[in-house]
């Protein structure tokens, strides 16, 4: 994700950790370097002393990039991701689901890093994503990174810049693939219908369209009805390939999803 | 989603106690937000997959409705009732009758009203609409919802 004030990114923290917390994961916490850890806990504790418990058990932790690869002063990518790896084998063995790790970015900077070593880590850190218990946000600031680097890294990060909760990208593959990323809310549902409708139009002289839900963090009952419909009005596809979770799948087919000739519903899991 | 009708007289299930998890006014802009707070407290209180997600889609539905029907906000309740997961949803709208919920899926082809709440029903293990507050004259609809954790 990526903010450009700071209430965005406490949202963002707060929802972040409270979930994992609540999920039974293991949740670190890398707060921007200026960024007090007194201030990073009352944030996450508004209204309430609700992450008291989990941070005296060790399940919440705030800490640094600097003590993340510490003792070894510099960052390296390997060097990073490794200790990720190995904290997440931790927190799987002390019993948690898993690791969610929230990164702000700041600490590029902070360490002198290269911006370009960073980018490195970010578009190579597939590994410690795929079949691992692993969730992670990197958070950037942008009054601190200019424009082109951010550009880049969209290009780059193996996942989504997302702006904020609510938020509904849609990314077309080269293979024509089109995927939804993020929360197909009801106030995305005109945006949801726009881009399906497109994707209808040039996928038509080949008569299939493949659409990708997994990416998704929550489909409403309106857009779930208006990729229906929309399928069901595409009497030039032989097929509409809808590649779903089994949540997505079952709201699908409540919703009257086996009753539409070219809907394919084949049950994925996301990317990470 | 359902246009409100006209409210009618709807039996207020006796007020049992729960333990209070979650108070929030929220408007169209707070639901993302509103999503992931109950996410948060069902998790917490033990309710899995796919239930969750079910739970948080129809809050959210329920929510929509009041934002989009009943003056753009309202107010959301979740509290942990015996073995079940309590969320009432209030409003200041015009209050409508659970009689406008359709009874059976409406058809693609069909007016695109009504299956939000219809689907929240469908997910619910226990569902009711009231009015809120008859006896001191107030309007707007009192959604209640809830779902077994075990």
């Amino acid at each position: 994700m990526s903010y450009g004030d700071d209430e965005v990114r406490w949202e963002a923290v707060t929802a972040f950790v409270r979930l994992g917390l609540a999920r039974g994961e293991k949740v670190l916490v890398l707060p921007s370097p200026g960024v007090p850890a007194a201030e990073v806990l009352a944030r996450l504790d508004f209204p309430s002393r609700s992450t008291a418990a989990a941070r005296a058990r060790g399940q919440l932790v705030v800490s640094s990039m600097r003590e993340v690869i510490s003792p070894d002063p510099e960052f390296t990518a390997a060097r990073q991701m490794g200790r990720l790896y190995q904290e997440t084998d931790r927190a799987t063995a002390e019993g948690y689901a898993g690791l969610r790790a929230f990164i702000d970015m700041g600490w590029v900077a902070a360490l002198g890093a290269e911006v370009e070593v960073m980018m490195r880590r970010e578009s190579g850190a597939h590994a410690l994503f795929t079949g691992r218990p692993y969730t992670e946000i990197c958070a950037y600031d942008r009054r601190r990174f200019d424009r082109g680097v951010l550009a880049a890294m969209e290009r780059a990060h193996p996942r989504t810049l997302l702006e904020r909760l609510g938020s509904l990208r849609t990314v077309r593959e080269p293979d024509g693939v089109l995927h939804f990323i993020g929360e197909a809310d009801a106030a995305q549902r005109a945006e949801f219908s726009r881009a399906l409708r497109i994707a209808l139009a040039h996928t038509a002289p080949d008569r299939r369209l493949t659409v990708d839900l997994t990416r998704l963090h929550f489909l409403s009952v309106g857009c779930a009805v208006s990729l229906l419909v929309l399928a069901r009005g595409a009497a030039g596809h032989d097929l509409v390939e809808v590649r779903c979770d089994r949540g997505q799948r079952r709201l699908l087919r409540r919703l009257g999803g086996g009753t539409v000739p070219p809907l394919a519903l084949t049950e994925g899991v996301a990317p990470w | 989603m359902v246009m409100p009708g006209p409210a009618s007289p709807a039996e207020v299930p006796a007020e049992e106690p729960g333990r209070p998890l979650l108070q929030r006014r929220f408007t169209a802009r707070l639901l993302p937000q509103l999503r992931l707070l109950v996410e948060e407290c069902a998790a917490r209180e033990g309710l899995r997959e796919p239930r969750r997600g079910e739970f948080v889609l129809a809050v959210d539905e329920i929510a929509g409705n009041a934002v989009e029907y009943a003056g753009g906000s309202g107010r959301l309740e979740l509290r942990r009732v015996g073995d079940e997961l309590e969320c009432r949803i209030s409003d200041t709208g015009p209050g409508f009758s659970e009689a406008v919920i359709p009874e059976l899926l409406p058809g693609l082809d069909g007016a695109p009203k009504g299956r939000g709440l219809w689907l929240a029903r469908l997910v619910a293990d226990r569902f009711a609409v009231s009015v809120a507050a008859p006896e001191a004259g107030a309007t707007g609809a009192v959604v209640t919802l809830a779902v077994q954790l075990r």
